[in-house]
């Protein structure tokens, strides 16, 4: 009887000195992605809104057991969030500190101006040894402005195409609003994703649809007067305006017309106003104005997205939920590409997270499919939504016609 | 008939916009005041004085939050609240630095104004907030010449501060006093004035008139953003070195003169030469008067 309880206890004693053993290696093996962002100036609300998202899908993904390694490990996710002050120098000092440090991905950053020199110190293109840049593959979530995913192989984005939003949007009302014929465009013009938005789409597509540009006014985000350019918007008499401006001077632009009496029949707005800043700003000047926008708590995915990053202190937003998106995708890209998360593994498990984030060519959006292009950008479904009593109401859904 | 164009724009569109500058340039006016008071109290740059205003100004739309204000209630609030803010920056960023150290202070109030820009983006998230405003559905239009309700009520109002502030200068014994420690600090200390004492004082008067121009700021575009610290800043700045730091007429003409001038130049060269041209009229004034319009070379003794 005491052989038998000794040789039980010795059982015991291997069986938790096993298990001791076995836990470290297993809380060992975590994957870790780095978030990046705005956190500070005055972008802040951006990296809020991801960095809660952020959270939200890893605590989310980390409760349903986490993510499958290449051994058979479930590993947590484990992911940090650092500011790069929507400023260049400082986005490229955090990508530097992160592909120094054992993270598979950095998700981020929040400003064109920011995401265009980063995405330049990547290596241009994989295997080329005469490139000695930055090897960490780079996921985008908010720096909308087009084109940046093509400057390197390590770079993808999982941003809204804005060509595309736009062009069908300018011949949706050319079909629903037949009396409209002229349109008068606002830019605020020393914002890299505005003044995209407005020369190379806006302008562009408005006219592709048959519309006459009559004119357009120039404005800086930090401007606070625009009587001249709302007066220049009022001699134009257009039937309606588009506005390629960011929440501020776009609450600022709408006052100003409330002021000058000028009442389009319609008013367009950017994607990125489609924020819950342009109706803690100006909800009532803002009534009524349409923006393509690929997030809207429409389906239960996003519903629950939304209702979890609130949890967070964060918002859903187009922007934002994006990085929701990508969280879920890199999840089945690391289940999928065999990735060892160890100590030893790290350069190789980044480039396979890069070759299975290439290879991809659709992933589950929250509203729908998304397509993933050649060039590391997305095309992702989108809806337009209209400023309604202080809320973004979903006003058509494309997909739909 | 045709009609006489100037660059392509008509002489009614010169008028309008240089009307609407004057009166936008109220608001650079005031902070300009508040610049040029402060110097000609310390001989020193405040740099974090648009930044203590809109933070008043932000203090009363928070208020507002909490408790439903009219507008002329959070305009009150917002100019006491600067003043105690003044009041907090002098302590902090002048009165424990030595006087013959006026570099320390000058960085020491650009400190504060990043610290209070930063403040109020975390206390916001960087959100525009809606501020609000007096006559802002009114226009008074005489053909195609019209001139916003409320930046009239903006332009009344820093005329009042500016005549209050004058009032107190020169009406009363705490005006007596400031202007004493500002020409002869020394004999003002001998004739038993405290410097310490009109320095703190100024730096809450001008705080209150900061206050005013702040909400008159918020009023006048509709919304508080921190975006408005820095060019609110480098605005109230030119136009007190154009008009003469440390003189308040001068701060008053340069504010409007800026305003109407900022105007001009965008509605000729465009909005984004306007501030180029701004800055080349600071640098003709830095070179061929220091002193500005109404200031002398050298005031202290």
């Amino acid at each position: 009887m005491k052989k038998q309880t000794l040789s039980l206890l010795s059982a015991v004693a291997v069986a938790a000195l096993m298990g001791t053993v076995a836990t470290p290696a297993a809380a060992d093996r975590v994957v870790k992605i780095a978030g990046f962002g705005a956190k500070s100036g005055v972008v802040r609300s951006f990296g809020i809104n991801t960095e809660a998202v952020m959270q939200a899908a890893v605590e989310h993904i980390n409760s349903e057991g986490g993510v499958k390694l290449g051994d058979g490990t479930m590993a947590k996710i484990e992911m940090t969030f650092d500011d790069d002050r929507c400023n260049a120098e400082e986005g490229i000092s955090v990508l530097r500190k992160i592909a120094s440090s054992d993270a598979l991905v950095a998700v981020g950053p929040t400003c064109s101006n920011v995401a265009e020199p980063l995405f330049g110190i990547l290596q241009r293109s994989v295997d080329d040894a005469g490139d000695s840049g930055l090897q960490i593959p780079v996921f985008t979530d908010t720096a909308i402005k087009g084109g940046l995913a093509k400057i390197s192989e390590w770079a993808f984005r999982n941003v809204p195409n804005e060509n595309e939003m736009y062009r069908t949007l300018f011949l949706w009302v050319k079909e629903n609003y037949p009396d409209l014929q002229t349109m008068f465009g606002g830019v605020e013009e020393d914002f890299a994703h505005s003044r995209f938005t407005w020369y190379q789409v806006m302008d562009k597509r408005a006219q592709e649809a048959g519309f006459e540009v009559k004119g357009f006014a120039k404005w800086l985000l930090a401007d606070t007067n625009f009587t001249q350019q709302v007066r220049e918007m009022k001699k134009a008499k257009p039937d309606f305006v588009a506005i390629s401006s960011h929440p501020f001077t776009l609450c600022g632009v709408l006052k100003e017309m409330n002021r000058q009496r000028v009442r389009p029949k319609l008013m367009i707005g950017l994607t990125s106003s489609s924020s819950m800043e342009t109706l803690q700003g100006c909800s009532k000047a803002a009534n009524g104005i349409i923006i393509p926008s690929s997030f809207a708590p429409v389906t239960d995915r996003a519903k629950m997205v939304a209702k979890l990053t609130d949890e967070k202190g964060g918002s859903a937003d187009l922007h934002s939920a994006a990085a929701w998106e990508i969280v879920e995708v890199l999840t089945s890209v690391i289940e999928s590409e065999g990735i060892m998360a160890k100590a030893d593994t790290v350069q190789e498990d980044r480039r396979k997270v890069r070759d299975g984030l290439a290879k991809l060519e659709t992933t589950n959006g929250l509203i729908g499919t998304i397509m993933r292009e050649m060039d590391g950008e997305a095309t992702k479904p989108y809806l337009y939504v209209h400023a309604q009593d202080g809320e973004w109401a979903v006003l058509h859904d494309p997909s739909a016609s | 008939m045709m009609e006489i164009e100037i660059f392509g724009w008509t002489p009614l569109d010169y008028i309008q916009t240089i009307v609407d500058g004057i009166l936008f340039g109220a608001t650079y006016a005031i902070i300009a005041i508040g610049f040029t008071l402060i110097f000609g109290v310390m001989d020193k740059l405040n740099l974090a004085y648009a930044a203590t205003a809109l933070a008043g100004a932000y203090l009363s739309w928070g208020v507002g939050t909490q408790i439903p204000l009219p507008a002329p209630a959070a305009y009150a609030i917002s100019a006491l609240a600067a003043g105690v803010f003044g009041y907090l920056v002098y302590i902090c960023n002048f009165r424990y630095i030595p006087q013959g150290a006026p570099l320390a202070s000058l960085l020491a109030t650009i400190g504060m104004l990043l610290f209070l820009e930063e403040i109020i983006v975390h206390a916001t998230e960087g959100m525009p907030q809606p501020y609000p405003a007096l006559f802002d559905d009114v226009m008074l239009e005489w053909g195609d010449f019209g001139v916003r309700g409320d930046l009239l009520f903006v332009f009344g109002l820093c005329v009042l501060a500016t005549a209050f502030l004058l009032y107190v200068l020169y009406r009363t014994k705490l005006g007596m006093a400031t202007r004493a420690v500002a020409q002869q600090p020394v004999a003002a200390q001998l004739c038993g004035m405290s410097v310490q004492g009109t320095n703190s004082t100024t730096f809450v008067i001008a705080g209150v008139i900061g206050g005013i121009a702040g909400a008159m700021v918020g009023a006048s575009v509709g919304i508080l953003s921190p975006l408005l610290t820095v060019p609110v800043t480098v605005k109230g700045l030119i136009a007190a070195v154009i008009g003469g730091l440390g003189s308040i007429p001068g701060a008053i003409v340069g504010g409007l003169l800026i305003g109407a001038l900022e105007n001009t130049f965008q509605l000729v060269r465009g909005v984004t030469e306007r501030d180029m041209y701004v800055m080349l009229l600071l640098f003709a004034f830095l070179a061929f008067r220091p002193g500005g319009i109404f200031g002398t070379a050298s005031r202290h003794e």
